[in-house]
């Protein structure tokens, strides 16, 4: 396999300070990136900077600082929007995805959700993309629809169709899944939805950050992420929604920032995005989100995709080597998220002795217990690769594997 | 009261290195189906939620003496389990309300990984609920 010359792994982790230090006295291996990566400096730096030089309330103040935190906030909106294609107008801040699709499911839910609709998810959903829409049934009697997936961990689209009745008011899904890495047909998704005229919202907390996302190509409705995820801070989060469709809902939480009048008899609100960012928002952390985003971009989405795909062809070339491995999601369309078990050993125990080489792994159902029992396991160990990931990396999780299964006998 | 077995885990790691001590912990994990535990124990009801491996502890009483027995699907929180819960069987009420977490800090667990030694913490505490001490 021959490396991607022009991507310059080495240079990129020079620029994330936490690549450089040791666990248990190993070099850190970090292959958790699908559960939060890691920050580069520039974000750091970005933060830091904010608070030492620029900081004041936004949106509020007449005075100087208040104006220049306001322009580095709302500029940070305006690099998210154009990464992904849209208009500062529907870039909504939230404190992460998991917030995101909360405020979809209240505020959609509110406004177009009575009981007997139909909510469509998926057995392949990240907790935070089912809980809200069960609490939807228990509140507003709705009902939630899961589409099946098959062996491989594919969507099982003929299914999907099946399910689109006309009680169907709502299909939420993956972009990606965070246990298998399938990256679903969302084009095939959306048509096949809005031929129906049903919205479609995505959980993109894995799809933002291996590939390009253009939310206008796709035509999707809602468009949810995490910064953490994107090489920024947590504690900011993305949801996207068209200009239509998030006027026509009701505010998420009420307080100050988010009307446009204030009187005893009632308040009017302010449009999207303001409508439901109600209270001070995170400042400095969408200062960060703004500044990882500038990073990536630099760098370039499809060459950070290319470089992961080479790792996870080469981490699957080499696990399955192994006696005994079982790789869990071998979707034909799959980015760099890689679960797998070893017959007879525990999750756990592999991921300890991984642990204890330094390798960072996760290991569990990764917040999808449904679709762990799906694929017929209890727990997985979950490797992530993310930009700064190398070719000697993998090699040291297939060298951890093996110690693994010598110490336990497998 | 006795707490022999705890007294000779504690000196047993503490002549360790780290990695020692964890091959020391797969070694009980491995040797810890001794005494089986009944299979038919492992139900829900004695599941210990909040872990990445399941645990089962089970808990009796004898002569105003409290006695556990642990089981884990992972070996290394089998090894773990079963010194906690030899560690801490035979006691009175008294003495078991008496163990704190700085009789698990004691074990050097810490360096091994701080999630285990998170884990041991839960299992006292809940070994305790389950004694009702
Ligand atoms: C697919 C998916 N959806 C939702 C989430 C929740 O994101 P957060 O915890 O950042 O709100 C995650 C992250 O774990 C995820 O991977």
């Amino acid at each position: 396999m021959t490396s991607n010359l022009a991507y310059d792994v080495q240079k990129i982790r020079a620029d994330f300070p936490i690549l450089s230090r040791e666990v248990y006295g190993k070099p850190l291996v970090f292959l958790d990136s699908a559960a939060s990566a890691q920050k580069p400096r520039q974000v750091i730096s970005a933060m830091v900077d904010v608070m030492e030089n620029d900081y004041a309330n936004v949106h509020r103040g007449a005075h100087y600082l208040s104006q220049v935190a306001t322009d580095h906030f709302e500029s940070a909106r305006e690099k998210v929007a154009r990464f992904i294609n849209a208009t500062e107008d529907e870039v909504i801040f939230t404190r992460g995805g998991t917030e995101s699709m909360n405020l979809v499911a209240s505020c959609f839910g509110q406004a177009h959700l009575k009981g007997g609709d139909q909510v469509v998810t998926s057995v392949m959903e990240h907790h935070a993309n089912i809980v809200p829409w069960q609490m939807l049934e228990g509140s507003k009697g709705i009902e939630v629809l899961f589409v099946p997936v098959d062996e491989r961990g594919v969507l099982d689209m003929a299914a999907f169709e099946a399910l689109l009745g006309p009680k169907v008011k709502l299909v939420s899904l993956a972009h990606v899944s965070n246990v298998l890495g399938t990256v679903n047909p969302v084009e095939d998704i959306i048509a096949l939805a809005h031929s129906k005229g049903i919205p479609v919202m995505l959980d993109g907390c894995q799809g933002i950050t291996h590939g390009s996302v253009d939310v206008k190509a796709l035509d999707v409705d809602f468009y949810v992420f995490s910064g953490h995820k994107l090489y920024g801070p947590s504690g900011i989060g993305v949801l996207y929604g068209k200009k239509g469709l998030l006027n026509s809902m009701p505010p998420y939480q009420g307080g100050g920032d988010m009307i446009e009048t204030v009187t005893l008899e009632g308040t009017t609100f302010k449009e999207a995005p303001h409508r439901f960012e109600a209270g001070t928002p995170a400042i400095v952390e969408a200062i960060g989100l703004g500044a990882a985003i500038d990073y990536v971009s630099e760098v370039g989405m499809d060459a950070i995709a290319a470089h992961e795909t080479l790792l996870l062809e080469q981490a699957m070339a080499k696990l399955s080597a192994i006696e005994g491995m079982q790789l869990i999601g071998t979707a034909p369309n799959k980015v760099s998220v890689l679960s797998f078990n070893v017959e007879g050993i525990h999750p756990l125990d592999i991921a300890t002795v991984l642990d204890r080489q330094g390798v960072a792994v996760r290991v569990g159902q990764h917040c999808a217990e449904p679709l762990i029992k799906a694929m017929g396991y209890e727990a997985t160990v979950r490797a992530s690769f993310g930009m700064y990931n190398t070719l000697e990396e993998v090699d040291k999780l297939v060298a951890g594997v093996e110690k693994a299964k010598k110490m336990f006998g497998a | 009261m006795s707490m022999e077995l705890y007294q000779e885990y504690a000196d047993a790691l503490d002549m360790l290195d780290d990695d020692m001590r964890f091959e020391y912990i797969i070694d009980l994990g491995k040797t810890a189906n001794e005494v089986p535990f009944p299979e038919d124990f492992m139900r829900d009801e004695n599941l210990m939620h909040g872990c990445m491996s399941r645990v089962w502890i089970i808990h009796t009483v004898n002569d105003g003496k409290h006695n556990f027995i642990g089981e884990s699907d992972a070996v290394i929180v089998k090894g773990l389990v079963s010194m906690m819960t030899k560690s801490f069987s035979g006691l009175t009420s008294e003495e078991l309300a008496g163990i704190t977490l700085d009789h698990v800090r004691k074990l050097n667990l810490g360096a091994l990984t701080t999630q285990r030694q998170v884990g041991m913490m839960a299992m006292l505490k809940h070994m305790q609920k389950l004694a009702a001490v």
